[in-house]
Protein backbone atom coordinates (compact mmCIF):
# COMPACT_ATOMS: atom_id res chain seq x y z
CA UNK A 1 0.00 0.00 0.00
CA UNK A 2 2.65 2.82 0.96
CA UNK A 3 4.36 1.37 -2.11
CA UNK A 4 1.39 2.32 -3.74
CA UNK A 5 1.37 5.85 -2.26
CA UNK A 6 4.46 6.42 -3.27
CA UNK A 7 4.23 5.50 -6.71
CA UNK A 8 0.99 7.43 -7.47
CA UNK A 9 3.23 11.11 -7.24
CA UNK A 10 6.09 9.25 -9.81
CA UNK A 11 3.48 8.05 -12.39
CA UNK A 12 2.04 11.23 -12.21
CA UNK A 13 4.74 12.84 -12.74
CA UNK A 14 6.15 11.41 -14.99
CA UNK A 15 2.65 11.53 -17.10
CA UNK A 16 3.04 14.98 -16.79
CA UNK A 17 6.13 15.33 -18.30
CA UNK A 18 5.40 13.07 -20.97
CA UNK A 19 2.48 14.73 -22.06
CA UNK A 20 4.40 18.15 -21.57
CA UNK A 21 7.45 16.97 -23.63
CA UNK A 22 4.85 15.85 -26.74
CA UNK A 23 2.52 18.94 -26.07
CA UNK A 24 5.92 21.15 -26.32
CA UNK A 25 6.38 19.84 -29.68
CA UNK A 26 2.93 19.97 -30.64
CA UNK A 27 3.03 23.94 -30.03
CA UNK A 28 6.40 24.14 -31.97
CA UNK A 29 5.38 22.02 -34.96
CA UNK A 30 2.07 24.10 -34.90
CA UNK A 31 3.49 27.60 -34.44
CA UNK A 32 6.19 27.15 -37.19
CA UNK A 33 3.37 25.84 -39.92
CA UNK A 34 1.59 28.98 -38.96
CA UNK A 35 4.72 31.39 -39.12
CA UNK A 36 5.40 29.52 -42.24
CA UNK A 37 1.96 30.54 -43.96
CA UNK A 38 2.25 34.44 -42.63
CA UNK A 39 5.29 34.54 -44.67
CA UNK A 40 3.68 32.75 -47.04
CA UNK A 41 0.68 35.76 -47.25
CA UNK A 42 3.29 38.25 -46.85
CA UNK A 43 5.20 37.37 -49.65
CA UNK A 44 2.34 38.35 -51.99
CA UNK A 45 1.35 41.37 -49.81
CA UNK A 46 -1.47 40.04 -48.03
CA UNK A 47 -0.51 39.39 -44.58
CA UNK A 48 -2.98 40.96 -42.41
CA UNK A 49 -2.35 42.97 -39.40
CA UNK A 50 -2.83 41.33 -36.35
CA UNK A 51 -1.32 37.85 -37.60
CA UNK A 52 2.29 38.49 -36.22
CA UNK A 53 0.64 39.69 -32.58
CA UNK A 54 -0.96 36.06 -32.34
CA UNK A 55 1.76 34.13 -33.07
CA UNK A 56 3.98 36.24 -30.18
CA UNK A 57 0.93 35.91 -27.82
CA UNK A 58 0.95 32.39 -28.15
CA UNK A 59 4.60 31.80 -27.72
CA UNK A 60 3.91 33.76 -24.28
CA UNK A 61 0.97 32.01 -23.44
CA UNK A 62 2.95 28.59 -24.13
CA UNK A 63 5.87 29.73 -21.80
CA UNK A 64 3.31 30.59 -19.37
CA UNK A 65 2.07 26.93 -19.55
CA UNK A 66 -1.06 27.53 -21.06
CA UNK A 67 -1.01 25.27 -23.91
CA UNK A 68 -5.15 25.83 -24.53
CA UNK A 69 -5.03 29.75 -25.23
CA UNK A 70 -1.75 28.74 -26.97
CA UNK A 71 -2.82 26.50 -29.30
CA UNK A 72 -5.95 28.59 -30.20
CA UNK A 73 -3.97 31.38 -31.26
CA UNK A 74 -1.69 29.68 -33.10
CA UNK A 75 -4.69 28.07 -34.92
CA UNK A 76 -5.92 31.95 -34.98
CA UNK A 77 -3.01 33.08 -37.02
CA UNK A 78 -3.03 30.29 -39.52
CA UNK A 79 -6.60 30.57 -40.22
CA UNK A 80 -5.40 34.12 -41.29
CA UNK A 81 -2.71 33.79 -43.11
CA UNK A 82 -4.63 31.41 -45.15
CA UNK A 83 -7.41 33.56 -45.36
CA UNK A 84 -5.17 36.50 -46.77
CA UNK A 85 -3.96 34.27 -49.28
CA UNK A 86 -7.20 33.40 -50.39
CA UNK A 87 -7.98 37.19 -50.45
CA UNK A 88 -4.85 37.30 -52.68
CA UNK A 89 -6.06 34.69 -55.37
CA UNK A 90 -9.69 35.80 -55.10
CA UNK A 91 -8.64 39.25 -55.77
CA UNK A 92 -6.43 38.64 -58.91
CA UNK A 93 -9.83 39.34 -61.24
CA UNK A 94 -11.51 41.32 -59.24
CA UNK A 95 -9.97 44.17 -58.25
CA UNK A 96 -10.40 45.10 -62.02
CA UNK A 97 -14.09 45.23 -61.87
CA UNK A 98 -13.34 48.17 -59.57
CA UNK A 99 -11.63 50.46 -61.62
CA UNK A 100 -13.45 53.81 -62.41
CA UNK A 101 -14.04 54.02 -65.70
CA UNK B 1 -20.21 29.88 -86.33
CA UNK B 2 -17.03 28.35 -85.42
CA UNK B 3 -15.60 31.55 -86.42
CA UNK B 4 -18.36 33.95 -85.03
CA UNK B 5 -17.39 32.15 -82.07
CA UNK B 6 -13.56 32.81 -82.05
CA UNK B 7 -14.44 36.59 -83.09
CA UNK B 8 -16.69 36.83 -80.39
CA UNK B 9 -13.81 35.69 -77.64
CA UNK B 10 -11.82 37.59 -79.48
CA UNK B 11 -13.66 40.78 -78.78
CA UNK B 12 -14.26 40.02 -75.42
CA UNK B 13 -10.90 39.54 -74.38
CA UNK B 14 -9.96 43.03 -76.38
CA UNK B 15 -12.50 44.52 -74.32
CA UNK B 16 -11.13 42.80 -70.97
CA UNK B 17 -7.55 43.67 -71.74
CA UNK B 18 -8.53 47.45 -72.48
CA UNK B 19 -10.50 47.39 -69.40
CA UNK B 20 -7.58 46.12 -67.20
CA UNK B 21 -4.78 47.66 -68.90
CA UNK B 22 -5.80 51.30 -69.99
CA UNK B 23 -3.54 53.57 -70.62
CA UNK B 24 -2.60 56.09 -67.76
CA UNK B 25 -4.27 58.59 -69.58
CA UNK B 26 -7.58 57.22 -70.07
CA UNK B 27 -7.35 56.29 -66.41
CA UNK B 28 -6.63 59.64 -65.36
CA UNK B 29 -9.61 61.08 -67.92
CA UNK B 30 -12.17 58.81 -66.13
CA UNK B 31 -11.03 58.93 -62.49
CA UNK B 32 -11.09 62.58 -62.10
CA UNK B 33 -14.49 62.74 -64.29
CA UNK B 34 -15.68 60.33 -61.18
CA UNK B 35 -15.19 62.69 -58.93
CA UNK B 36 -16.00 65.86 -60.57
CA UNK B 37 -19.61 64.28 -61.03
CA UNK B 38 -20.13 62.67 -57.97
CA UNK B 39 -19.24 66.23 -56.20
CA UNK B 40 -20.34 68.49 -59.18
CA UNK B 41 -20.49 71.53 -56.74
CA UNK B 42 -16.79 71.32 -55.15
CA UNK B 43 -14.57 73.38 -57.89
CA UNK B 44 -12.46 71.77 -59.33
CA UNK B 45 -9.03 73.03 -57.67
CA UNK B 46 -10.85 72.67 -53.90
CA UNK B 47 -9.75 68.72 -54.04
CA UNK B 48 -6.47 69.76 -53.13
CA UNK B 49 -8.09 70.30 -49.91
CA UNK B 50 -9.33 66.78 -49.24
CA UNK B 51 -12.18 66.25 -47.06
CA UNK B 52 -12.53 70.38 -46.75
CA UNK B 53 -13.72 69.46 -50.13
CA UNK B 54 -16.96 68.13 -49.35
CA UNK B 55 -17.20 68.49 -45.41
CA UNK B 56 -19.02 72.10 -44.98
CA UNK B 57 -19.49 71.76 -41.45
CA UNK B 58 -15.18 70.56 -40.73
CA UNK B 59 -14.37 72.95 -43.22
CA UNK B 60 -15.18 76.06 -40.76
CA UNK B 61 -13.42 74.88 -38.08
CA UNK B 62 -10.52 74.02 -40.47
CA UNK B 63 -10.23 77.72 -42.13
CA UNK B 64 -10.16 78.79 -38.25
CA UNK B 65 -7.19 76.40 -38.07
CA UNK B 66 -5.33 77.57 -41.28
CA UNK B 67 -4.89 81.22 -39.61
CA UNK B 68 -2.35 79.77 -36.70
CA UNK B 69 -1.25 76.83 -38.96
CA UNK B 70 -0.09 74.04 -36.73
CA UNK B 71 2.47 72.91 -39.55
CA UNK B 72 4.53 76.54 -39.24
CA UNK B 73 6.88 75.14 -36.80
CA UNK B 74 7.35 72.35 -38.99
CA UNK B 75 8.25 74.54 -41.80
CA UNK B 76 10.90 76.31 -39.68
CA UNK B 77 12.34 73.56 -38.83
CA UNK B 78 12.85 72.29 -42.20
CA UNK B 79 14.27 75.74 -43.28
CA UNK B 80 17.18 75.08 -40.75
CA UNK B 81 18.20 71.91 -41.33
CA UNK B 82 18.37 72.99 -44.95
CA UNK B 83 20.44 75.39 -44.74
CA UNK B 84 22.76 73.62 -42.51
CA UNK B 85 25.84 72.27 -44.16
CA UNK B 86 26.81 68.67 -44.06
CA UNK B 87 30.09 68.20 -42.16
CA UNK B 88 31.34 67.99 -45.89
CA UNK B 89 30.08 71.51 -45.97
CA UNK B 90 27.77 71.17 -48.69
CA UNK B 91 23.84 70.93 -48.11
CA UNK B 92 20.42 70.21 -49.49
CA UNK B 93 20.94 72.79 -51.91
CA UNK B 94 23.43 70.65 -53.46
CA UNK B 95 21.40 68.09 -54.33
CA UNK B 96 17.99 70.51 -54.68
CA UNK B 97 17.95 73.16 -57.15
CA UNK B 98 15.53 76.85 -56.66
CA UNK B 99 15.89 76.87 -52.80
CA UNK B 100 14.63 72.93 -52.60
CA UNK B 101 10.98 74.84 -54.11
CA UNK B 102 11.00 71.05 -56.44
CA UNK B 103 7.62 69.53 -55.28
CA UNK B 104 6.18 69.48 -58.76
CA UNK B 105 9.12 67.10 -60.05
CA UNK B 106 8.39 64.21 -57.55
CA UNK B 107 7.62 61.60 -57.53
CA UNK B 108 9.19 60.54 -61.21
CA UNK B 109 10.10 57.44 -63.49
CA UNK B 110 13.68 57.30 -62.97
CA UNK B 111 13.94 54.89 -66.29
CA UNK B 112 18.02 53.82 -65.98
CA UNK B 113 17.34 52.63 -61.74
CA UNK B 114 13.69 51.07 -63.36
CA UNK B 115 11.75 52.62 -59.97
CA UNK B 116 9.85 55.43 -58.92
CA UNK B 117 11.67 58.21 -56.94
CA UNK B 118 10.35 60.41 -54.42
CA UNK B 119 10.43 63.58 -52.78
CA UNK B 120 11.39 61.79 -49.27
CA UNK B 121 13.54 58.74 -51.03
CA UNK B 122 15.11 62.01 -52.81
CA UNK B 123 16.23 63.43 -49.45
CA UNK B 124 17.68 60.78 -47.88
CA UNK B 125 19.85 59.55 -50.93
CA UNK B 126 21.25 63.32 -51.21
CA UNK B 127 22.00 63.02 -47.56
CA UNK B 128 23.94 59.93 -48.00
CA UNK B 129 25.58 60.71 -51.20
CA UNK B 130 26.87 63.75 -48.71
CA UNK B 131 28.08 60.77 -45.59
CA UNK B 132 24.89 61.60 -43.61
CA UNK B 133 22.93 58.82 -42.16
CA UNK B 134 19.37 58.33 -43.85
CA UNK B 135 16.07 60.08 -41.54
CA UNK B 136 13.36 57.79 -40.66
CA UNK B 137 10.83 58.16 -43.06
CA UNK B 138 7.41 58.62 -41.43
CA UNK B 139 8.26 61.53 -39.48
CA UNK B 140 10.32 64.03 -37.38
CA UNK B 141 13.05 65.53 -39.28
CA UNK B 142 12.55 63.91 -42.80
CA UNK B 143 8.72 65.17 -42.48
CA UNK B 144 9.93 68.92 -41.37
CA UNK B 145 12.26 69.07 -44.98
CA UNK B 146 9.65 67.71 -47.01
CA UNK B 147 7.00 70.39 -45.18
CA UNK B 148 9.39 73.24 -46.05
CA UNK B 149 10.19 72.25 -49.56
CA UNK B 150 6.48 71.83 -49.94
CA UNK B 151 5.88 74.96 -48.73
CA UNK B 152 8.69 76.31 -51.03
CA UNK B 153 7.00 75.16 -54.29
CA UNK B 154 2.94 76.07 -53.37
CA UNK B 155 1.39 76.66 -56.67
CA UNK B 156 3.53 74.17 -58.53
CA UNK B 157 1.56 71.97 -60.54
CA UNK B 158 1.06 67.94 -60.16
CA UNK B 159 2.14 66.50 -63.54
CA UNK B 160 3.55 63.16 -62.96
CA UNK B 161 5.06 61.95 -66.57
CA UNK B 162 4.67 58.37 -66.89
CA UNK B 163 6.82 57.14 -70.19
CA UNK B 164 4.42 55.21 -72.27
CA UNK B 165 6.83 54.07 -74.36
CA UNK B 166 8.77 52.61 -71.19
CA UNK B 167 7.13 49.20 -70.44
CA UNK B 168 8.96 49.04 -67.17
CA UNK B 169 7.33 52.49 -66.02
CA UNK B 170 3.92 51.15 -67.01
CA UNK B 171 4.40 48.03 -64.98
CA UNK B 172 5.25 50.22 -62.22
CA UNK B 173 1.82 52.34 -62.74
CA UNK B 174 -0.40 49.22 -63.10
CA UNK B 175 1.06 47.59 -59.93
CA UNK B 176 0.26 50.84 -58.47
CA UNK B 177 -3.23 51.01 -59.67
CA UNK B 178 -3.95 47.42 -58.93
CA UNK B 179 -2.71 47.97 -55.39
CA UNK B 180 -5.41 50.65 -55.04
CA UNK B 181 -7.83 48.76 -55.97
CA UNK B 182 -7.27 45.30 -54.50
CA UNK B 183 -9.54 44.79 -50.94
CA UNK B 184 -7.12 43.44 -48.25
CA UNK B 185 -7.19 42.67 -44.78
CA UNK B 186 -9.18 41.42 -42.38
CA UNK B 187 -12.18 43.94 -43.22
CA UNK B 188 -11.99 43.13 -47.22
CA UNK B 189 -11.83 46.20 -48.39
CA UNK B 190 -9.91 48.24 -51.37
CA UNK B 191 -8.65 52.23 -50.86
CA UNK B 192 -11.14 52.71 -53.42
CA UNK B 193 -14.14 51.27 -51.34
CA UNK B 194 -13.77 53.80 -49.11
CA UNK B 195 -12.24 56.99 -51.00
CA UNK B 196 -14.24 56.50 -54.69
CA UNK B 197 -17.60 54.94 -53.68
CA UNK B 198 -17.41 55.36 -50.24
CA UNK B 199 -16.38 59.38 -50.55
CA UNK B 200 -18.89 61.40 -48.59
CA UNK B 201 -19.99 58.77 -46.38
CA UNK B 202 -19.58 58.68 -42.74
CA UNK B 203 -17.29 56.05 -41.21
CA UNK B 204 -18.03 56.48 -37.23
CA UNK B 205 -17.65 60.26 -37.01
CA UNK B 206 -15.50 60.97 -40.17
CA UNK B 207 -16.40 61.43 -43.38
CA UNK B 208 -14.32 60.01 -46.05
CA UNK B 209 -12.26 61.94 -48.44
CA UNK B 210 -12.38 61.95 -52.49
CA UNK B 211 -9.23 60.32 -54.09
CA UNK B 212 -8.91 62.78 -56.08
CA UNK B 213 -6.40 65.55 -54.32
CA UNK B 214 -4.92 62.88 -52.08
CA UNK B 215 -1.48 63.68 -52.72
CA UNK B 216 -1.33 67.10 -53.35
CA UNK B 217 -1.42 68.23 -49.36
CA UNK B 218 1.99 66.70 -48.00
CA UNK B 219 3.15 66.72 -45.45
CA UNK B 220 0.12 66.86 -43.40
CA UNK B 221 0.27 68.08 -39.66
CA UNK B 222 -2.58 65.50 -38.35
CA UNK B 223 -4.21 66.70 -34.81
CA UNK B 224 -4.69 63.08 -34.11
CA UNK B 225 -0.78 62.32 -34.38
CA UNK B 226 0.03 65.77 -32.75
CA UNK B 227 2.60 66.30 -35.36
CA UNK B 228 3.50 66.40 -39.19
CA UNK B 229 3.94 63.25 -41.42
CA UNK B 230 4.37 61.84 -44.74
CA UNK B 231 2.19 60.32 -47.16
CA UNK B 232 3.78 56.77 -46.69
CA UNK B 233 2.93 57.30 -42.72
CA UNK B 234 -1.03 57.70 -43.74
CA UNK B 235 -1.08 54.75 -46.12
CA UNK B 236 0.50 52.70 -43.82
CA UNK B 237 -2.55 53.99 -41.19
CA UNK B 238 -5.19 53.27 -44.28
CA UNK B 239 -4.00 50.18 -44.45
CA UNK B 240 -4.17 48.70 -40.60
CA UNK B 241 -7.07 50.20 -40.27
CA UNK B 242 -8.59 47.52 -42.62
CA UNK B 243 -6.60 45.21 -40.63
CA UNK B 244 -3.81 44.42 -43.32
CA UNK B 245 -0.59 44.64 -42.30
CA UNK B 246 1.28 48.06 -43.77
CA UNK B 247 4.38 48.24 -45.93
CA UNK B 248 7.71 49.50 -45.52
CA UNK B 249 7.82 53.71 -45.72
CA UNK B 250 9.25 54.03 -49.19
CA UNK B 251 9.59 50.49 -50.28
CA UNK B 252 8.34 49.87 -53.47
CA UNK B 253 4.57 49.16 -53.01
CA UNK B 254 4.00 52.26 -51.38
CA UNK B 255 6.48 54.42 -54.01
CA UNK B 256 4.07 52.79 -57.05
CA UNK B 257 1.18 53.58 -54.80
CA UNK B 258 2.22 57.48 -54.86
CA UNK B 259 3.04 57.01 -58.23
CA UNK B 260 -0.54 55.99 -59.48
CA UNK B 261 -2.04 57.88 -56.96
CA UNK B 262 -0.56 61.76 -57.68
CA UNK B 263 -0.84 60.68 -61.48
CA UNK B 264 -5.00 60.39 -60.79
CA UNK B 265 -4.02 63.82 -59.98
CA UNK B 266 -2.47 65.75 -62.68
CA UNK B 267 -3.41 69.17 -63.18
CA UNK B 268 -4.26 69.98 -59.79
CA UNK B 269 -1.52 72.23 -57.56
CA UNK B 270 0.62 70.62 -54.74
CA UNK B 271 -0.12 73.12 -51.87
CA UNK B 272 1.24 71.78 -48.85
CA UNK B 273 2.01 71.05 -46.29
CA UNK B 274 -1.41 70.81 -44.69
CA UNK B 275 -3.53 70.51 -41.91
CA UNK B 276 -5.66 67.60 -41.02
CA UNK B 277 -7.91 66.54 -38.10
C1 LIG C 1 -12.07 51.79 -44.24
C2 LIG C 1 -11.96 52.97 -45.02
C3 LIG C 1 -10.63 53.36 -45.62
C4 LIG C 1 -9.87 52.63 -46.50
C5 LIG C 1 -10.12 51.24 -47.02
C6 LIG C 1 -8.77 53.48 -46.85
N1 LIG C 1 -8.86 54.67 -46.22
FE1 LIG C 1 -7.69 56.30 -46.54
N2 LIG C 1 -8.73 57.33 -45.14
C7 LIG C 1 -9.79 56.86 -44.41
C8 LIG C 1 -10.21 57.85 -43.46
C9 LIG C 1 -11.34 57.71 -42.46
C10 LIG C 1 -9.36 58.96 -43.65
C11 LIG C 1 -9.40 60.31 -42.90
C12 LIG C 1 -10.53 61.14 -43.44
C13 LIG C 1 -10.36 61.42 -44.88
O1 LIG C 1 -9.60 62.33 -45.27
O2 LIG C 1 -10.96 60.68 -45.70
C14 LIG C 1 -8.46 58.60 -44.73
C15 LIG C 1 -7.50 59.46 -45.25
C16 LIG C 1 -6.65 59.15 -46.29
C17 LIG C 1 -5.70 60.05 -46.88
C18 LIG C 1 -5.45 61.49 -46.42
C19 LIG C 1 -6.27 62.46 -47.18
C20 LIG C 1 -6.00 63.85 -46.76
O3 LIG C 1 -6.42 64.76 -47.51
O4 LIG C 1 -5.41 64.10 -45.71
C21 LIG C 1 -5.05 59.39 -47.87
C22 LIG C 1 -3.94 59.93 -48.77
C23 LIG C 1 -5.60 58.05 -47.91
N3 LIG C 1 -6.58 57.96 -46.95
C24 LIG C 1 -5.19 57.07 -48.77
C25 LIG C 1 -5.66 55.75 -48.73
C26 LIG C 1 -5.09 54.68 -49.50
C27 LIG C 1 -3.94 54.80 -50.47
C28 LIG C 1 -5.80 53.57 -49.18
C29 LIG C 1 -5.55 52.15 -49.63
C30 LIG C 1 -4.25 51.62 -49.26
C31 LIG C 1 -6.83 53.96 -48.24
N4 LIG C 1 -6.70 55.28 -47.97
C32 LIG C 1 -7.77 53.11 -47.73
C33 LIG C 1 -10.40 55.63 -44.58
C34 LIG C 1 -9.97 54.64 -45.44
Amino acid sequence: MLKKLISLPIAAAFLVSCASVSSNDDFNAAWEAADAKRKEAAAVGYEWRDTKKFLKKAKAEHEAGNTEAAMKLVAKAHEEAEDGIAQHAREAELWASRVLK
Amino acid sequence: MRMFLVALAATAMAIGGLATHADPETDRIAFQKYYTTKFPSVPRDDFQNGIYSIDKVSREEWMEIEEFPPYELAIDAGRDQFETPFANGKSYSDCFENDGAVRGQYPYWDAERKEVITLELAINECREANGEKPLKYQKGKIAELSAYMSFMSRGQKVNVVIPTDDPDALAAYARGKEFYYRKRGQLNFACIDCHGSGSGNRVRSEMLSPAYGHPTGWPVYRSKWGAIGTIHRRFGGCNRQVRAASFKPQGREYRELEFFLTYMSNGLEFNGPSARR
